[in-house]
Protein backbone atom coordinates (compact mmCIF):
# COMPACT_ATOMS: atom_id res chain seq x y z
CA UNK A 1 0.00 0.00 0.00
CA UNK A 2 1.37 3.40 -0.67
CA UNK A 3 1.91 5.92 1.98
CA UNK A 4 2.73 6.28 5.33
CA UNK A 5 -0.68 5.70 6.64
CA UNK A 6 -0.24 1.93 7.70
CA UNK A 7 2.64 2.59 9.80
CA UNK A 8 0.81 5.80 11.30
CA UNK A 9 -2.05 3.61 12.07
CA UNK A 10 0.18 0.74 13.84
CA UNK A 11 2.02 4.20 15.66
CA UNK A 12 -1.09 5.60 16.80
CA UNK A 13 -2.84 2.21 17.82
CA UNK A 14 0.55 1.51 19.90
CA UNK A 15 0.09 4.40 21.55
CA UNK A 16 -3.28 4.25 22.20
CA UNK A 17 -2.76 1.20 24.09
CA UNK A 18 0.49 2.49 25.68
CA UNK A 19 -1.79 5.87 27.35
CA UNK A 20 -4.66 3.46 28.13
CA UNK A 21 -1.76 1.72 30.09
CA UNK A 22 -1.08 4.61 32.28
CA UNK A 23 -4.75 5.03 32.94
CA UNK A 24 -5.08 2.29 34.46
CA UNK A 25 -1.77 2.36 36.59
CA UNK A 26 -3.05 5.67 37.91
CA UNK A 27 -6.38 4.40 38.09
CA UNK A 28 -8.13 6.69 35.81
CA UNK A 29 -11.36 6.42 34.39
CA UNK A 30 -11.86 6.91 30.57
CA UNK A 31 -12.44 10.36 29.23
CA UNK A 32 -13.21 12.65 26.25
CA UNK A 33 -9.27 12.68 25.56
CA UNK A 34 -9.10 9.03 25.18
CA UNK A 35 -12.36 8.60 23.19
CA UNK A 36 -11.16 11.57 20.62
CA UNK A 37 -7.61 9.54 20.73
CA UNK A 38 -9.99 6.51 19.63
CA UNK A 39 -12.14 8.37 16.90
CA UNK A 40 -8.78 9.62 15.31
CA UNK A 41 -7.30 6.09 14.97
CA UNK A 42 -11.23 4.98 13.58
CA UNK A 43 -11.07 7.26 10.92
CA UNK A 44 -7.66 6.67 10.11
CA UNK A 45 -8.88 3.11 9.88
CA UNK A 46 -12.12 3.77 7.58
CA UNK A 47 -9.43 6.07 5.17
CA UNK A 48 -7.07 3.14 4.74
CA UNK A 49 -10.11 0.60 3.79
CA UNK A 50 -11.04 3.29 1.32
CA UNK A 51 -7.48 3.55 0.10
CA UNK A 52 -7.52 -0.67 0.06
CA UNK A 53 -10.59 -0.59 -1.78
CA UNK A 54 -9.22 1.88 -4.53
CA UNK A 55 -5.43 0.32 -4.97
CA UNK A 56 -7.15 -3.45 -4.70
CA UNK A 57 -7.59 -3.32 -8.29
CA UNK A 58 -3.46 -2.69 -9.64
CA UNK A 59 -2.24 -5.57 -7.62
CA UNK A 60 -2.20 -9.05 -7.38
CA UNK A 61 -4.11 -10.39 -4.49
CA UNK A 62 -5.56 -14.25 -5.08
CA UNK A 63 -9.35 -15.03 -3.54
CA UNK A 64 -8.99 -16.09 -0.21
CA UNK A 65 -6.43 -13.01 0.39
CA UNK A 66 -8.65 -10.67 -0.72
CA UNK A 67 -11.24 -11.91 1.89
CA UNK A 68 -8.70 -11.84 4.68
CA UNK A 69 -7.45 -8.37 4.25
CA UNK A 70 -10.93 -7.04 4.05
CA UNK A 71 -11.92 -9.23 6.93
CA UNK A 72 -9.18 -8.09 9.06
CA UNK A 73 -9.79 -3.86 7.73
CA UNK A 74 -13.68 -4.62 8.81
CA UNK A 75 -12.59 -5.79 12.24
CA UNK A 76 -10.03 -3.04 12.48
CA UNK A 77 -13.19 -0.94 12.43
CA UNK A 78 -15.54 -2.88 15.21
CA UNK A 79 -12.54 -3.44 17.58
CA UNK A 80 -12.42 0.17 18.87
CA UNK A 81 -16.51 0.95 19.44
CA UNK A 82 -17.57 -2.86 20.79
CA UNK A 83 -14.51 -2.15 23.01
CA UNK A 84 -15.82 1.08 24.51
CA UNK A 85 -19.23 -0.30 24.89
CA UNK A 86 -17.99 -3.03 26.69
CA UNK A 87 -15.44 -0.88 28.99
CA UNK A 88 -17.72 2.12 29.81
CA UNK A 89 -20.50 -0.09 30.86
CA UNK A 90 -18.56 -0.60 34.42
CA UNK A 91 -16.20 1.67 36.16
CA UNK A 92 -13.27 0.11 37.03
CA UNK A 93 -9.37 -0.93 36.21
CA UNK A 94 -10.50 -3.95 34.83
CA UNK A 95 -12.85 -2.04 32.66
CA UNK A 96 -10.97 0.39 31.34
CA UNK A 97 -8.20 -2.28 30.31
CA UNK A 98 -10.58 -3.30 27.67
CA UNK A 99 -9.59 -0.16 25.70
CA UNK A 100 -5.81 -1.56 26.32
CA UNK A 101 -6.74 -4.78 24.88
CA UNK A 102 -9.34 -3.14 21.77
CA UNK A 103 -5.81 -1.05 20.96
CA UNK A 104 -3.08 -3.99 20.79
CA UNK A 105 -5.64 -5.68 18.44
CA UNK A 106 -6.02 -2.48 16.55
CA UNK A 107 -2.09 -2.54 15.87
CA UNK A 108 -2.61 -6.40 15.41
CA UNK A 109 -4.90 -5.84 12.51
CA UNK A 110 -2.38 -3.61 10.84
CA UNK A 111 0.14 -5.44 10.89
CA UNK A 112 -1.65 -7.81 9.55
CA UNK A 113 -3.19 -6.02 6.69
CA UNK A 114 0.48 -4.65 5.61
CA UNK A 115 1.38 -8.22 5.62
CA UNK A 116 -1.25 -9.69 3.67
CA UNK A 117 -0.93 -6.80 1.02
CA UNK A 118 1.48 -7.54 -1.60
CA UNK A 119 4.44 -5.66 -1.74
CA UNK B 1 -14.23 -6.01 54.27
CA UNK B 2 -16.51 -6.94 51.29
CA UNK B 3 -16.56 -10.53 50.31
CA UNK B 4 -15.00 -10.34 46.41
CA UNK B 5 -17.77 -10.18 43.52
CA UNK B 6 -18.51 -13.78 42.16
CA UNK B 7 -19.59 -11.78 39.05
CA UNK B 8 -16.86 -12.87 36.17
CA UNK B 9 -17.71 -10.07 33.85
CA UNK B 10 -16.60 -7.55 36.39
CA UNK B 11 -13.26 -6.06 37.34
CA UNK B 12 -10.37 -7.78 35.99
CA UNK B 13 -12.90 -9.79 34.34
CA UNK B 14 -14.17 -7.79 32.08
CA UNK B 15 -10.09 -7.34 30.42
CA UNK B 16 -10.48 -11.08 30.02
CA UNK B 17 -13.48 -10.96 28.34
CA UNK B 18 -12.22 -8.70 26.11
CA UNK B 19 -8.97 -10.97 25.37
CA UNK B 20 -11.36 -13.68 24.84
CA UNK B 21 -13.61 -11.67 22.30
CA UNK B 22 -11.24 -10.98 20.45
CA UNK B 23 -9.77 -14.65 20.32
CA UNK B 24 -13.47 -15.48 19.34
CA UNK B 25 -13.64 -12.81 16.74
CA UNK B 26 -9.88 -14.04 15.18
CA UNK B 27 -10.74 -17.31 15.01
CA UNK B 28 -14.27 -17.92 13.93
CA UNK B 29 -13.35 -15.34 11.02
CA UNK B 30 -10.04 -17.53 10.23
CA UNK B 31 -12.39 -20.65 10.72
CA UNK B 32 -14.75 -19.23 7.91
CA UNK B 33 -12.11 -18.20 5.30
CA UNK B 34 -10.36 -21.21 5.77
CA UNK B 35 -13.63 -23.72 4.99
CA UNK B 36 -14.98 -21.40 2.33
CA UNK B 37 -11.81 -21.15 0.36
CA UNK B 38 -9.90 -24.12 0.84
CA UNK B 39 -11.62 -26.49 3.12
CA UNK B 40 -10.27 -29.93 1.13
CA UNK B 41 -6.73 -29.02 1.64
CA UNK B 42 -6.21 -29.56 5.08
CA UNK B 43 -9.82 -31.11 6.73
CA UNK B 44 -8.63 -31.88 9.98
CA UNK B 45 -6.67 -28.71 10.50
CA UNK B 46 -9.96 -26.64 9.23
CA UNK B 47 -12.39 -28.70 11.45
CA UNK B 48 -10.02 -28.26 14.50
CA UNK B 49 -10.30 -24.40 13.76
CA UNK B 50 -13.80 -24.52 13.23
CA UNK B 51 -13.73 -25.92 17.15
CA UNK B 52 -11.32 -24.00 18.33
CA UNK B 53 -13.57 -21.00 17.04
CA UNK B 54 -16.62 -22.11 18.82
CA UNK B 55 -14.78 -22.70 21.75
CA UNK B 56 -13.61 -19.13 22.38
CA UNK B 57 -17.06 -17.90 21.79
CA UNK B 58 -18.80 -20.00 24.23
CA UNK B 59 -15.82 -19.15 26.51
CA UNK B 60 -16.56 -15.46 26.13
CA UNK B 61 -20.37 -15.51 26.49
CA UNK B 62 -19.73 -17.97 29.59
CA UNK B 63 -17.47 -15.49 31.21
CA UNK B 64 -19.54 -12.74 30.03
CA UNK B 65 -22.89 -13.98 32.00
CA UNK B 66 -24.57 -14.16 28.93
CA UNK B 67 -27.59 -17.45 28.62
CA UNK B 68 -29.01 -19.30 31.27
CA UNK B 69 -26.03 -21.37 33.10
CA UNK B 70 -22.83 -19.12 32.13
CA UNK B 71 -21.07 -20.41 34.48
CA UNK B 72 -21.52 -23.83 33.73
CA UNK B 73 -20.69 -22.88 29.74
CA UNK B 74 -17.55 -21.16 30.67
CA UNK B 75 -15.96 -23.69 32.80
CA UNK B 76 -16.83 -26.38 29.99
CA UNK B 77 -15.47 -24.00 27.20
CA UNK B 78 -12.47 -22.82 29.09
CA UNK B 79 -11.34 -26.88 30.47
CA UNK B 80 -11.93 -27.85 26.48
CA UNK B 81 -9.62 -25.19 25.77
CA UNK B 82 -7.09 -26.53 28.46
CA UNK B 83 -7.54 -29.82 27.11
CA UNK B 84 -7.69 -28.96 23.60
CA UNK B 85 -3.78 -27.02 23.60
CA UNK B 86 -2.18 -29.01 25.42
CA UNK B 87 -3.91 -32.42 23.27
CA UNK B 88 -2.99 -30.29 19.92
CA UNK B 89 0.27 -28.76 21.40
CA UNK B 90 1.65 -32.38 21.94
CA UNK B 91 0.46 -33.49 19.21
CA UNK B 92 1.37 -31.65 16.61
CA UNK B 93 5.21 -30.99 18.22
CA UNK B 94 5.32 -34.86 18.38
CA UNK B 95 3.96 -34.93 14.71
CA UNK B 96 3.56 -32.35 12.57
CA UNK B 97 2.43 -33.88 9.63
CA UNK B 98 -0.44 -34.65 11.02
CA UNK B 99 -2.03 -31.42 10.78
CA UNK B 100 -0.47 -29.41 7.24
CA UNK B 101 -1.68 -25.98 8.09
CA UNK B 102 -1.38 -24.22 11.82
CA UNK B 103 -4.00 -23.55 14.04
CA UNK B 104 -3.93 -21.72 16.87
CA UNK B 105 -3.51 -24.96 19.16
CA UNK B 106 -0.47 -25.86 17.22
CA UNK B 107 2.62 -25.72 19.06
CA UNK B 108 1.07 -24.88 22.19
CA UNK B 109 -0.42 -21.70 20.50
CA UNK B 110 3.24 -20.33 19.76
CA UNK B 111 2.26 -18.38 16.50
CA UNK B 112 -0.02 -16.26 18.85
CA UNK B 113 2.60 -15.39 21.49
CA UNK B 114 1.60 -18.32 23.54
CA UNK B 115 -1.53 -16.64 24.32
CA UNK B 116 -3.68 -20.15 23.92
CA UNK B 117 -1.51 -21.49 26.17
CA UNK B 118 -1.79 -19.01 28.98
CA UNK B 119 -5.48 -18.28 28.34
CA UNK B 120 -7.16 -21.50 29.93
CA UNK B 121 -5.27 -21.12 33.02
CA UNK B 122 -6.10 -17.42 33.66
CA UNK B 123 -9.73 -18.18 32.70
CA UNK B 124 -10.11 -21.32 35.24
CA UNK B 125 -8.34 -19.49 38.16
CA UNK B 126 -10.77 -16.60 37.43
CA UNK B 127 -13.62 -18.45 37.58
CA UNK B 128 -12.40 -20.37 40.77
CA UNK B 129 -11.58 -17.01 42.15
CA UNK B 130 -15.10 -15.58 41.03
CA UNK B 131 -17.05 -18.75 42.63
CA UNK B 132 -20.37 -18.33 44.96
CA UNK B 133 -18.76 -19.05 48.79
CA UNK B 134 -21.06 -19.37 51.94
Amino acid sequence: MDGPLPLVLLAASLLFAAVVLVYVVLDRTPDWGLLGFAAVIEALTLVLLVVAAVQVGDVDLSGGGLVTLFGYLVAGLVLLPIGFVWSLAERSRGATAVLMVAGLAQAFVVVRVMQVWPS
Amino acid sequence: MSRPSTSTSAGLGRALVAVYGVFALAATARSLVQLATKAGEAPLAYALSAVAALVYVAATLGLAEVGPDPRRLAWAAVGFELVGVLTVGTLTVLDPELFPDATVWSDYGAGYGWLPLVLPFVGIAWLWHTRARD
